[in-house]
């Protein structure tokens, strides 16, 4: 009994050392005012206002956060993003990837494509081999995005933007856009749209 | 940065976690803790620099990825064989939490067993019977930047550590018998596209190690860490500044390599020498030669994949074979098997450290290595030097086509030939077991300046819809070069093979089947259908006189074969 105690205590300490509870160094009061200024397009419960706008409720922390600071560099280019980040620093990034990869992945049910369409998603699918990085089921991970379940319109958009080297963050996402057929795009979005969220992989 | 962990530090964690345990977080995971029923420590033995000297001949424990410091993953007990291996069966299952692409090499310590899952995970089995003694989750940070699955290796062992690395390219040693975190190194920036999957090697009071991140225009490394400590001991950069070589034509086996030298020239001296951003990846074990204190390690493609026309010159050392010195991590010798790489052939089958026969007949000691080229290499172990190059284990189709922007069809594809896949030897029948995959792919290019740690490919690899894709189990004679017999599977082969004493082969199929073949003939004397891919290296052992030959069944990400969360250890009744 005394020896299981022990060995319980010296677990949870492991487990405090290996994640610190120190909080960061923006304080919560103000990710909290950054992120209702989100709110105002990416949605108050986290369904995008607009079709065009991503859902980043749940995206992966590492992928938020780099995207918040390419829109800084002007690696990626957007006229609402740009003005939205330039008051923000790498700190307040850290912290608003954590906490929108901390909330709820909006389902927002979209349909499936036709038979045809998703059979010519899954052979663009297959032969790029999309899901060696985007990973099973297009979960995503670290600085990869979640695909499963994002606006169609968005992720059209965003893929011929790839394709068409308007969004220039990732030349090796633009390379492998370059590979896929330009009426490809179509089936690919909306078949990586209707995919479900299957909440974190471990 | 080196964080160690002291028991006064454990006390202080302790108390601020009483102090925050309102946060709703953290009071779950104490939940979850205190209801777990405390296990008992992991009996594991210290593991003497001679162990790990003389696993060779240890038929009860496999203390290395790959079995031994040479890389032979030759098992030397003979209890299962060729006349009773049809009576093998599962003696026990374990089921790991996480289900996704499994490449872990079990490690048989005493009778504890330990294994690694992707996004690192690494649990503590006993070997017997397949319990859980502890079960380590890494934290991870939030940036991660990997292409190909969130694969882990596997650990290393020495003293009471087990060591292994991460996605987040951290090094981390644990207690080898609670589990508990002992220090933690950062490696590097994964903002910068560094991370880690191999399993490290241990050595003489160092942990050696490399990195991913060919894909991500890194400048590869290969280090060794003071196993106490976890402080950087040496560093040796993959790629030299001068990284330009001799204008090579030609590959080793003397295929014209298409290149254009004055438009190369041109390049060079108009921007210099690329070596900061060449990539050349270390992912992989090396093989350690205590007598003559080196080491050989295979060296990964150059970044980008696909474009060479912003880096000119032979792209030196990727692709290539390169020894150091032990102690300092002094360059010894090096040799590329193909300079300036446009297809992603990067050099990454673990090397193996066996004598082999020369161009006279005189034996002598070598080095053999399986490209994604799908030749097998015998090299000299003395000068780096090639001795031959073996028949071709994968039809070779538009062999050097360069990419182009609408895109060229090329047999190997990217994955190979051979991929990480280690090989296994038998020296009694000179032969060399090698998994191959046949997946013609188009090759495409498209250049872009250095992303600052981004996906940098400089174009796109894709498989052929409806070209017929599958895989071979190769054994080559690395005295002669050729082939002495092939099965065809219905897949591509990626994981890996053990040849044993018992003149058996071992290795499994992405569509769940794990054989046993005939090492001399290939014929298939035992087959296991796991219910996934069993796309990972097999170990073995004995207990209590008993041997037992283990492997994960967890499928692939990189070429997206069934997932699963199995390991399956298996005896003779
Ligand atoms: C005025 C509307 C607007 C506001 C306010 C706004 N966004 Fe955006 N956001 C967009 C649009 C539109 C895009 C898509 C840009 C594109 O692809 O061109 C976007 C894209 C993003 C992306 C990239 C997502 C992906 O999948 O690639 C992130 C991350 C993001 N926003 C975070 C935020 C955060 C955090 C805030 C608050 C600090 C915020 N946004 C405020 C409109 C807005
Ligand atoms: C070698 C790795 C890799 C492969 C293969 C890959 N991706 Fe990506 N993808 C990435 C990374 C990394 C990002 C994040 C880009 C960034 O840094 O902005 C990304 C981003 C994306 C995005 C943008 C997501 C968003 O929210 O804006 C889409 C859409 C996408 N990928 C689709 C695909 C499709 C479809 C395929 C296959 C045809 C594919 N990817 C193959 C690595 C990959």
């Amino acid at each position: 009994m005394m020896s299981a105690m022990r060995s319980a205590q010296i677990a949870i300490a492991g487990i405090v050392a290996a994640f610190p509870l120190v909080p960061t160094a923006v304080s919560a009061a103000s990710v909290e005012e950054n992120a209702q200024t989100c709110a105002g397009c990416h949605g108050e419960n986290g369904v995008p206002q607009a079709k065009t706008t991503p859902i980043i409720w749940g995206q992966n922390e590492g992928y938020l956060y780099i995207q918040l600071r390419d829109f800084k560099s002007g690696a990626r280019k957007s006229d609402q993003m740009s003005a939205v980040v330039a008051s923000l620093e790498k700190a307040d990034f850290k912290a608003l990837a954590a906490h929108f990869a901390g909330l709820k992945w909006p389902i927002l049910g979209q349909p499936s494509p036709p038979k045809d369409a998703a059979k010519a998603a899954l052979t663009v699918i297959g032969s790029v081999g999309c899901t060696s990085c985007h990973l099973d089921q297009f979960q995503g991970d670290g600085t990869t995005a979640r695909l499963a379940g994002q606006q169609s319109e968005y992720l059209f958009n965003t893929m011929t933007a790839f394709r068409d080297g308007s969004r220039a963050n990732n030349p090796g996402m633009s390379d492998l856009m370059k590979a896929v057929q330009p009426s490809d795009i179509k089936p690919l979005a909306e078949y990586l749209a209707s995919l479900q969220v299957v909440g974190g992989q471990q | 940065m080196v964080r160690m962990k002291s028991s006064h530090a454990r006390a202080a964690a302790l108390t601020a976690l009483l102090a925050f345990s309102a946060l709703p977080a953290s009071a779950q995971e104490i939940e979850h803790h205190k209801t777990e029923k405390a296990k008992p420590a992991a009996p594991a033995p210290t593991v003497t620099q001679e162990m790990l000297t003389n696993a060779g001949s240890d038929a009860k424990q496999f203390l290395h990825t790959n079995a031994n410091y040479e890389q032979t993953r030759f098992y030397p007990g003979k209890q299962i064989n060729a006349s009773n291996v049809s009576k093998l069966r599962p003696a026990w299952i374990f089921q790991m939490d996480v289900r996704e692409s499994l490449e872990t090499s079990p490690i048989i310590v005493g009778e504890v067993m330990y294994v690694t899952t992707s996004f690192d995970h690494v649990y503590a089995l006993n070997a017997k019977t397949g319990e859980e003694y502890w079960h380590y989750k890494h934290k991870m940070g939030p940036i991660t930047t990997y292409c190909c699955g969130p694969n882990n290796r596997g650990v290393a062992v020495l003293g009471d550590k087990v060591y292994f690395a991460t996605l987040d390219a951290k090094l981390v040693a644990l207690d080898a018998k609670t589990g508990s975190l002992v220090w933690e190194t950062e490696i590097a920036d994964p903002e910068l596209g560094y991370s880690e999957t191999m399993a490290p090697s241990a050595v003489n009071g160092k942990i050696l190690i490399g990195t991913n991140g060919g894909e991500y225009g890194i400048r590869g490394f290969f280090r060794a860490y003071d196993a106490n400590t976890g402080k950087l001991v040496w560093n040796f950069d993959t790629v030299p500044e001068d990284s330009v070589g001799v204008w090579a034509t030609k590959d080793a086996s003397g295929h014209d390599m298409h290149r254009d030298i004055a438009a190369e020239k041109a390049q060079l001296a108009k921007t210099g020498d690329p070596y900061k951003t060449l990539g050349g990846g270390v992912w992989q074990n090396p093989a350690v030669d205590l007598k003559l204190n080196r080491i050989y390690f295979v060296v990964g493609n150059p970044s980008p994949d696909l474009d060479g026309s912003k880096r000119p010159g032979d792209n030196l050392y990727t692709d290539s074979l390169v020894a150091l010195d032990l102690d300092t991590g002094k360059y010894v010798c090096h040799f590329q098997y193909i300079p300036h790489d446009v297809w992603d052939l990067d050099s990454v089958s673990p090397p193996i450290l066996i004598d082999v026969k020369d161009k006279d007949g005189k034996t002598v000691p070598g080095v053999v290595h399986a490209g994604k080229t799908g030749y097998v290499y015998v090299n000299k172990r003395d000068d780096c030097g090639i001795i031959r190059i073996s028949d071709v284990m994968v039809a070779q189709e538009n062999f050097w086509t360069l990419p182009t922007p609408k895109g060229a069809r090329m047999l190997p594809g990217a994955n190979g030939g051979v991929e990480w896949s280690p090989m296994a030897v038998n020296q009694r029948l000179n032969l060399t077991y090698a998994v191959n995959l046949h997946q013609p792919m188009t090759y495409q290019v498209q250049t872009s300046p250095y992303p600052e740690g981004k996906l940098w490919l400089g174009g796109a690899f894709k498989v052929i819809p409806g070209e017929e894709q599958f895989g071979n189990v190769s054994a080559v004679n690395y005295n002669t070069g050729k082939i002495k017999w092939q099965v065809q599977t219905p897949q591509p082969m990626m994981g890996g093979v053990l040849a044993t004493a018992g003149d058996l082969v071992f290795t499994g199929e992405a569509n769940g089947w794990f054989r046993a073949y005939d090492a001399e003939s290939g014929k298939i004397l035992w087959s296991f259908q796991s219910g996934a891919g069993v796309n990972a290296p097999p170990s073995a052992y004995a207990i209590d006189g008993k041997e037992y030959v283990v492997v994960g069944a967890g499928g692939n990400t990189q070429i997206d074969f069934k997932r699963g969360n199995n390991i399956i250890a298996f005896t003779l009744d």
